[in-house]
């Protein structure tokens, strides 16, 4: 498996595209919006979900790792989501020694979830992957939110 | 019609298959760009797992009241912010409202210092009035909220070095309430959540990177010292398996790194 190299946090991603393509740009910008759109019943439920968020786009078949520290003790949700009709993408979470790491998962149309209660306190990567897609390049953006549980 | 059959069986084992994460991966194959951005939990994801470990004594936590004059080394201050930041998370768990009203003043005085004043108006402001109505979580996601808008405004200033040391400060100071909490009554489960090995490999990684003119600061140099003091003993133990003397050592590096922020310069 062929890991791609870079992966960006929202504000510096944000940072770049303004000086580079308007297109990529309004990609990941859309993505975000659906990303939250995501998110919002489960802030509405008491879900504390952060206010940056980490994106980009990536070819079919592509995986980004976003890497993260969670705290045991805590729940996290994260939400990704494409503005590109008819793809597929996923986000999955593995521990520190690359097992599947998440309680729960689903992957409907554009959207993809991912749940996790860690055992342990640490460092966890939230694995994204375009399954299938229509365009060459998908825009995707990924925010997270937590809970004391 | 058999034929179909199998071929729409084989088509739906195939989606499935291709739908179903796999049980491991090889994190050995993750480039190490990968693993240069990362995300950095905020404040309250480990006050809010510290609420649950018993009734820790905040108000024995809180930082020095005072309010911080124009120090003409940037870096200072915003390592100085982050700490002030992590200092507006300890009056609200203390439900400081006065404490946390002074805080957000002092916020907004450095953030002028580093030209980011504008970025953290309304949020100084809102964490102000919601203080005054106590309301501490609505307080809470403030302060998430002022790092971050802080960290922003200082990328979109291409001055994303200060950024990276606002978030150090932050974490250094949270890193000396946190030890300080869990050495007051030790216990494993609170000793866990210091087990942050990414983050200090990340913020060691990033003062390595710094620009020479950073580096060379004094302030800086110490920092980077203590830090690489840190790594080892958090990496020594398994997370659920953290000693007091360890936590003891790393609070005394903390608090040392924190004084020296907070220091005159």
């Amino acid at each position: 498996m062929n890991w791609p190299a870079c992966q960006f946090r929202w504000p510096a991603a944000l940072l770049v595209l303004l000086l580079a393509a308007p297109a990529a740009r309004a990609l990941v910008d859309d993505a975000l919006s659906f990303a939250y759109e995501a998110a919002n019943p489960y802030a509405e439920r008491g879900w504390i979900i952060r206010e940056d968020a980490w994106g980009g786009d990536l070819g079919q078949g592509d995986k980004k790792a976003v890497t993260a520290q969670l705290f045991r003790g805590n729940s996290y949700i994260f939400f990704l989501a494409t503005d590109i009709d008819g793809a597929a993408l996923r986000v999955n979470i593995y521990d520190a020694e690359g097992n599947l790491a998440e309680n729960k998962s689903w992957q409907r149309g554009r959207f993809a979830y991912a749940e996790i209660k860690p055992r342990s306190t640490g460092t966890y990567y939230a694995i994204v992957e375009i399954i299938s897609s229509p365009g060459e390049r998908t825009g995707w953006a990924l925010v997270y939110g937590f809970q004391r549980k | 019609m058999i034929l179909r059959l199998l071929f729409v069986l084989l088509l739906c084992l195939g989606i499935a298959h291709g739908q179903k994460p796999y049980k491991t991966i090889d994190l050995g194959q993750f480039p190490a760009e990968t693993v240069d951005n990362v995300v950095i939990p905020v404040p309250s994801e480990i006050f809010t797992v510290l609420d649950k470990l018993g009734n820790p004594n905040w108000r024995g936590e809180l930082g020095p009241e005072k309010n911080y004059p124009a120090s003409p080394n940037r870096a200072q201050v915003a390592l100085l912010l982050g700490t002030v930041i992590a200092d507006g998370f300890v009056a609200v768990e203390a439900e400081d409202s006065e404490r946390v009203k002074e805080i957000g003043r002092n916020v907004l005085t450095l953030a002028e210092v580093i030209n980011v004043r504008k970025s953290v108006v309304a949020r100084s402001n809102s964490i102000i009035e919601k203080a005054d109505a106590r309301e501490w979580n609505a307080v809470r996601r403030e302060f998430d909220g002022a790092l971050q808008d802080v960290n922003q405004a200082m990328l979109e200033l291409n001055d994303a070095q200060l950024a990276q040391l606002v978030s150090l400060g932050g974490w250094l100071r949270g890193t000396e309430v946190l030890t300080s909490i869990v050495k007051d009554k030790y216990s494993r489960d609170r000793a866990e959540l210091l087990y942050q090995p990414m983050l200090v490999d990340y913020f060691n990684r990033q003062l390595d990177e710094m620009s020479p003119r950073l580096r060379r600061l004094q302030l800086v140099g110490e920092i980077r010292k203590s830090l690489g003091r840190i790594g080892p003993l958090i990496k020594e133990s398994r997370p659920s398996e953290i000693s007091e003397k360890t936590v003891t050592e790393i609070n005394a590096l903390a608090t040392q790194m924190v004084e020296l922020i907070r220091a005159r310069p």
